[in-house]
């Protein structure tokens, strides 16, 4: 063994990693949970979608829409949610300048997931069409919405420094290219003991050994996953790394056009004919026509052009089942006053090279492509990545906890040790307590979630500081989580009338698996806890 | 224990320096690389593939910036090769 570059590798794998742990436990924690976003949103909500199959309206939508508002000459977007149950909805001003004022908007802000735009006559909200509701983005912002936005920091994007893409962004994908960066030392560091210790687990010997053990062999075992998700957290999120510079150099700086290339973008400019189209058009006809035709897809996007002129023009996106086609996307174009298509490309036969590794991204990503088992699979893995961090953080404090380190660097070193375990500890009470608040509450907001949330985390990191001792944050986070996350079920129950029992007669898996999810998460809590108490060593630092 | 001082890079400016230039000229090489295929494959195709490619090169290319023991030999390798890989798109613009 080289000497040299395996003290470069080691150097250069602790220093990557030991930056990154607190921010990556909670990406990784908050990305886990992500997994069953939409099972928290209807547990929240207490509207399950396990057994309701609402067909897509909208027409009623654009009726209703019509009640409010002048529709002619306007666009429309329909962004459907994952569960086919609802949909974004994004209204522009209209197209007729006789009508309205043409919008200051230019068009390339558009269509990348937009907040819509501040124009008061020009509307975006979300639509269930289960219930036919509808809610503006922070009423209709829940707990599954909240943690999956944790997930890529986007809170942080609060904080107005923008160097080239919002500052949560730009630190989520900083930390994930410091991840990808750490595995590839840590693969290099471990490899000669990668065969031999492939299976070497020693619960009983000392902590830091047990905790070497926790991070080397959980980090192999998860190694494939957490490269995966690295590389596709990279290109999720930071992607304008590469496309910023491929569009200058191969695009002449036409970002659109590249965005175009690949898909994310459809080209759909319709110039304004100021002729009133003479028919009404059916656009659930239209959707069901083409859903018959491509029975193995669901819908993914509507897009609607210049609404009720002659130049008006209606474009579907759909994507193909998962257990059809891995990868592919259907497209298809039509003029409505002659019913002409001017594009289409099919789910089925018409996947492109470009196809395959965007869904390679997103499958890989969302785990959409197994059911429920596949995504319980993926969240034990990704607690697994939260083990293998919160082992690193301590094999980095104990390894610099030796008598000839000076002082000022021990008590340095152990206050960021601390920081960052009460931070990642936290985590799991706090979210559970969130989540039995949200039931007492009785109108949810986005203000209100970030309230909870972030208010019982600090109160909570504040507490396990002042602890200062490793072990008792252990144990009390412990106990507060088994208290807390059994809370949850009850909480449901009695506000709800929600018990586990009646959600799975009334077949609403969503809602009963999330109360099946936190009284397991208790259960073994208190295991753990009880294990802590009995076999758990004290270690003693600065003491 | 923590990784032995000795074999490690001990001025922080050197350092510094490794860090910005595996990070800076990591990310050309990778960027021509790709760029080069361009002049062979089509160019939606090969974007499509440097999300997974390019972030994993760029990747390697900073760990080497510590790995390599001459610092000139880096700093030529990355320009080298930077333009050794842009030199079609060069002449082609």
């Amino acid at each position: 063994m080289d000497q040299r570059k395996y003290n470069i590798y080691f150097h250069t794998h602790t220093i990557s990693g030991i930056i990154i742990a607190a921010l990556l436990f909670v990406i990784f924690f908050a990305g886990s949970f992500s997994f069953f976003k939409d099972d928290l949103t209807a547990w929240q909500k207490g509207k399950s979608h396990s057994h309701v199959q609402s067909q897509a309206d909208f027409n009623y939508v654009l009726d209703s829409m019509g009640t409010k508002h002048h529709l002619l000459g306007r666009n429309f977007d329909f962004y459907i949610l994952r569960s086919g149950q609802e949909t974004y909805v994004n209204m522009s001003v209209s197209q007729d300048t006789t009508i309205s004022k043409p919008e200051v908007k230019s068009e390339k802000s558009k269509g990348r997931r937009g907040r819509g735009s501040k124009n008061e006559d020009s509307a975006y909200f979300l639509h269930s069409f289960a219930d036919k509701s509808q809610s503006s983005y922070e009423e209709g912002y829940n707990i599954g919405e909240f943690l999956y936005r944790l997930h890529f920091l986007a809170q942080l994007n609060q904080i107005p420094i923008r160097l080239g893409t919002p500052f949560g962004y730009l630190i989520a994908g900083i930390v994930s290219f410091l991840f990808l960066f750490a595995l590839i030392t840590g693969v290099f560091l471990h490899w000669d003991k990668i065969k031999n210790n492939f299976f070497l687990f020693r619960p009983w010997s000392k902590w830091k050994t047990v905790w070497t053990d926790m991070h080397t062999v959980l980090g192999v075992i998860g190694f494939p996953f957490q490269l995966v998700f690295a590389i596709t957290g990279i290109i999720l999120i930071v992607n304008f790394a590469l496309i910023g510079p491929f569009s200058k150099l191969l695009y002449n700086g036409d970002q659109e056009e590249l965005y175009q290339d690949l898909q994310y973008n459809r080209k759909m400019e319709v110039t304004y004919s100021y002729q009133p189209l003479s028919k009404s058009f059916d656009v659930n006809a239209f959707v069901n026509n083409w859903m018959k035709e491509w029975p193995e897809s669901d819908i993914s996007r509507l897009y609607i052009r210049n609404y009720g002129d002659k130049s008006m023009q209606i474009a579907l996106e759909t994507k193909p089942k998962s257990n059809a086609n891995f990868a592919g996307s259907g497209y298809v174009r039509m003029q409505v006053l002659d019913g002409k298509q001017l594009e289409v490309k099919s789910p089925k036969t018409d996947a492109t090279y470009v196809d395959w590794v965007k869904s390679l991204v997103y499958h890989l990503h969302f785990g959409d492509y197994g059911g429920r088992t596949l995504r319980i699979v993926y969240f034990v893995l990704g607690l697994l990545g939260c083990v293998v961090i919160i082992s690193g953080i301590m094999i980095w404090l104990v390894a610099r906890e030796k008598p000839n380190i000076p002082t000022y660097k021990r008590k340095f070193n152990f206050w960021a040790a601390n920081l960052f375990v009460s931070i990642s500890l936290s985590m799991l009470p706090v979210t559970a307590f969130t989540l039995i608040m949200l039931k007492f509450s009785p109108t949810i907001n986005q203000s209100l979630i970030y309230n909870l949330y972030f208010y019982s985390w600090l109160v909570m990191i504040i507490y396990l500081l002042i602890l200062r001792d490793l072990t008792k944050v252990n144990k009390h986070t412990l106990v507060l989580s088994a208290i807390l996350s059994l809370g949850v079920p009850i909480a449901n129950g009695l506000t709800t009338n929600l018990w586990l029992w009646n959600t799975l007669q009334a077949k609403s898996y969503d809602i009963f698996f999330i109360d099946m999810l936190f009284m397991t998460i208790s259960l073994l809590s208190v295991f753990a806890f009880f294990k802590v108490k009995k076999q758990g060593k004290t270690f003693k630092i600065l003491k | 224990m923590p990784a032995n001082k000795k074999y490690l890079t001990k001025s922080p400016w050197i350092r510094l320096c490794r860090i910005l230039l595996g990070t800076i000229g990591g990310y050309t090489v990778m960027l021509s690389f790709h760029v080069l295929l361009t002049e062979f494959f089509p160019k939606e195709n090969v974007i499509a593939t440097a999300f997974f490619t390019g972030y994993l090169l760029w990747a390697f290319l900073l760990f080497w910036a510590f790995l390599e023991p001459k610092l000139l030999r880096l700093v030529l390798t990355y320009i080298g090769l930077t333009l050794l890989f842009s030199l079609p798109y060069l002449i082609n613009h």
